[in-house]
């Protein structure tokens, strides 16, 4: 038993990193129409980010901590820049936004190979190494460290976009793009606070997952896809729905290591998403709310 | 007509005065004379903007021998013309012509009988890395048009393509390794690896649409990798599974070795352009033309299953790309686990992009640039990614649909500039414009309305206060050379909407009426005033023309 509880956290743990990322997709997707595949390469961006600024600069976890968040930024407004901005009021917006958040992503892990070589990084653990027992489970600080913070992120984010002026803007370009415009929404400035947003939530996810893995130029495309599949999951566009795919993608990876083995979990994982995408095309947020279309 | 206080006035005396003519005007002030040739000769005078009138300026018509112009070659047995060729006779010298309607199949000709013949024509010390990446291309080729079916022609955006290739791959070389396969087998079985693969992800196909099922297989396309990388089967260890049987003969001399290779990757792409024609140019390509995204509605009301079109396309395509995946594995004897990274996924978009989705032109002539700069330009290192990348980026940036897309871009901006030339100088004044002007068949008629609109401006320059003052003193009989010109240009007008006076009481009451101008159909009533006499209608009739005369 304490195992599966062992297990559960660990997935959790997992789950909320790439939950970031999904939240990311989802928002970038539902506001803005762009289906940007170059967070792999934001994430690597934060990550690279954040570990220049702990050699160079100042080691405090904090502080590294936030310059991988900023980092994150940085790398969603470029993103915004070169494709959103030119290509977002063109013909086939939708395939050419894709395939150039692709470009960027070729160009940049190529970048980042060049700069900092193909030797894997590590960040320093933000968390220390206390240890808590609770019931027989024991929890590691980095573990709670992580639960934490993307729960604070995701709090914050949601916050923002429920009670401030941009937030409404960009929850305004969720339901109708065209609406938003005619009534003084600019696209082009609430695409940049997108991208600026959803950056930061992938900077702290590159900076929270880094300091357990490693850290190197293409190490974003797996938490990238897993991101995008529980997106895909929860329902392009839901915030609710990728937080509830996010939650049960953990269980289930935690379920699946423990009975089958861990080469089983993408399968397993594959399997949920393809069943729940047969009885609901636009994902759980089918159900909840409505999701974008095409 | 603009400022007839300052036109020069002149007197006119009527030369019928000398013998006392009766009523008469004897002496009227007339404007100056101006010569009424001068609008010819400003109408056709060289200005500098000539504005070409017509289409089709640059398309080459050759010439016909003989008089007929339907006489042509046909495909043995079946009807096909070997070129789409419109007889037409030529609109000014009335000579036979002939124009190619679909040049297409001349420049595939050539450039599909450059790469049959190019081995032979390569310098010595660049062959054998050329052939190699000639032989890359028509695998890479043959894979991205199936890909373009999938993509383009069911409209499935499917990005799992290049994992049914590596499953396909990977399966036969175990089985090839395994239980001895000889090669010929292994494109079959990678054909039924391909149709059962096809079969399952073909599923949420049917469910959902566009980029949800994009995203659903590029992680289709991560748990291929994963699961193929993990196992210990496909030698997890050793970066790929390696030791199929292959039909290229160890002992051969290294150059024949290489033309094989080339020359088996050739046939594969003219193998895959078949394919492509035969499911995109026939029947059930006809069917999806029908129904594409956002207009399946439509076509289901028109009666089209769509759906099923769809899918068949879908495993047909799935099928054509498990026998390359069996190919690839006879080919290079195995397959490495790169096939399935999503590096691969990029280059493959970057290949169908760059030459525009939806195009066979487009799929192969993008692979060839990409295979260029990433097995040719090697020297390079990682900058060619970098280069691929900024191309990728340019293309999207600017080009609507890639490098085939380019003529109908630049075709849709051209007619675009042209309509706004138009608008800028637009004084039509009955005067045909250029498109109407290439559609009429009575060339007389763009003629006269010139010359009418001609007429019609130099005339506006004759009306002034002095004219009309000399038709209210004396509306009929001689008269100046300038109220002559205008009585003489309204009198000679068409019949519909002619003003006529009609007399309701003699000598008491006329009115103003319009003629139908068709024989049968009464005068219509313009207005309600009653004249007094039959001169004042007369005036009141000539006010009416030169009132239309200056809006028109």
């Amino acid at each position: 038993m304490n195992d599966i509880i062992f297990l559960i956290i660990n997935g959790i743990t997992v789950a909320s990193i790439y939950g970031l990322i999904a939240v990311a997709v989802s928002i970038t997707w539902s506001a803005l129409g762009l289906l940007n595949l170059s967070y792999g390469f934001i994430f690597s961006f934060a990550g690279y980010g954040a570990w220049l600024a702990e050699r160079h600069l100042y080691g405090e976890p904090i502080f590294v901590m936030f310059m991988g968040i900023a980092a994150g930024i940085i790398g969603g407004v470029m993103v915004c820049l070169l494709v959103f901005i030119p290509v977002h009021d063109k013909p086939n917006f939708t395939i050419r936004g894709m395939i150039g958040t692709l470009a960027i992503s070729l160009i940049g892990g190529q970048v980042l190979l060049q700069n900092f070589g193909p030797k894997a990084k590590l960040l320093p653990e933000f968390f220390g190494y206390g240890k808590i027992k609770i019931l027989d489970v024991t929890l590691t600080a980095d573990k709670i460290g992580i639960i934490c913070s993307s729960i604070i992120m995701l709090a914050i984010v949601v916050r923002w976009m429920k009670s401030s002026r941009r937030g409404l803007e960009i929850r305004a370009m969720m339901m109708n793009p065209h609406a938003a415009s005619i009534v003084g929404i600019g696209v082009r400035k609430t695409g940049i606070y997108v991208m600026a947003v959803t950056g930061a939530m992938t900077g702290l996810s590159a900076v929270l997952l880094s300091q357990t893995y490693y850290l190197s130029p293409f190490s974003g495309l797996t938490p990238m896809i897993k991101g995008v599949s529980i997106a895909l999951m929860g329902g392009l566009g839901s915030v609710r729905g990728a937080v509830i795919a996010a939650i049960i993608l953990g269980f289930n990876e935690a379920l699946t290591t423990k009975f089958l083995g861990g080469r089983y979990v993408l399968m397993t994982q594959f399997a949920l998403i393809i069943i729940v995408l047969i009885i609901r095309p636009r994902g759980i947020a089918g159900i909840l709310d409505k999701a974008r279309e095409a | 007509m603009s400022d007839i206080k300052t036109k020069k006035r002149k007197t006119w005396k009527n030369p019928l005065a000398v013998w006392g003519a009766k009523g008469g005007n004897y002496e009227v002030a007339t404007p100056e004379w101006k010569n009424p040739h001068q609008i010819w000769k400003d109408t056709k005078a060289f200005k500098v903007p000539t504005n070409k009138v017509g289409r089709f300026h640059y398309e080459y018509k050759s010439s016909n021998h003989g008089e007929k112009i339907w006489n042509r070659l046909r495909w043995w047995p079946t009807r096909r013309t070997i070129l789409w060729t419109k007889g037409v006779y030529n609109r000014k010298s009335l000579k036979p012509e002939k124009i190619r309607k679909d040049k297409r199949p001349i420049f595939w000709f050539f450039s599909l009988l450059f790469l049959a013949i190019v081995p032979f024509i390569l310098p010595d010390g660049y062959k054998n890395s050329l052939l190699t990446a000639g032989g890359i291309f028509g695998i890479y080729a043959s894979i991205n048009l199936c890909w373009t079916l999938v993509i383009g022609t069911a409209g499935i955006f499917s990005l799992a393509t290049y994992a049914i290739v590596g499953l396909s791959a990977f399966l036969t070389t175990w089985l090839s390794i395994n239980l001895g396969l000889p090669w010929w087998m292994l494109p079959m079985i990678g054909m039924i690896v391909g149709l059962a693969f096809g079969i399952i992800i073909a599923l949420p196909a049917l469910r959902l649409d566009g980029f949800y099922y994009g995203l659903l297989t590029l992680g289709l396309n991560e748990l291929c990798r994963v699961f193929i990388t993990t196992s210990h089967a496909f030698g997890a260890a050793s970066g790929g599974l390696y030791g199929a049987d292959t039909f290229i003969n160890e002992n051969w001399a290294p150059m024949t070795q290489t033309l094989v290779q080339y020359y088996s990757g050739f046939a594969l792409l003219i193998a895959a352009l078949f394919l492509f024609r035969f499911v995109d140019g026939k029947r059930l390509g006809r069917i999806l033309k029908l129904a594409p995204e956002k207009k399946e509605a439509f076509a289901e009301a028109s009666g089209v299953n769509y759906k099923r079109a769809r899918v068949t396309v879908f495993l047909i395509s799935s099928i054509a790309l498990g026998f390359i995946g069996g190919f690839y594995a006879a080919y290079y004897r195995g397959s490495a686990f790169d096939i399935f990274s999503f590096h691969t996924v990029i280059m493959g978009l970057a290949m169908i992009t760059i030459g525009g989705i939806g195009r066979a032109d487009g799929a192969v002539a993008g692979t060839l640039i990409i295979v260029i700069i990433d097995r040719v330009l090697v020297e390079l290192g990682p900058y060619r990614y970098i280069i691929i990348g900024f191309l990728m980026m340019f293309i999207i940036l600017f080009l609507k649909n890639g490098l085939f897309g380019i003529r109908k871009q630049f075709r849709d901006w051209r007619d675009k500039k042209k309509g706004e030339a138009r608008s800028s100088r637009l004084e039509r004044g009955g005067e045909m414009l250029p498109e109407q002007a290439t559609e009429t068949d009575n060339k007389d008629e763009i003629y006269r309305r010139r010359y009418d609109k001609m007429q019609r401006e130099f005339l506006k320059t004759l009306i002034c206060d002095e004219v009309i003052e000399e038709h209210k003193q004396k509306p009929l009989g001689q008269h100046s050379e300038a109220l002559e010109r205008i009585c003489y240009y309204f009198r000679r007008g068409a019949m519909n909407d002619k003003y006529v006076v009609k007399c309701e009481v003699p000598f008491k009451k006329y009115k103003i009426m319009a003629l139908s101008g068709v024989r049968g159909r009464s005068p219509r009533l313009v207005e309600d005033k009653i004249y007094e006499t039959v001169e004042a209608a007369y005036h009141g009739l000539f006010l009416r023309r030169i009132q239309d005369l200056m809006e028109a």
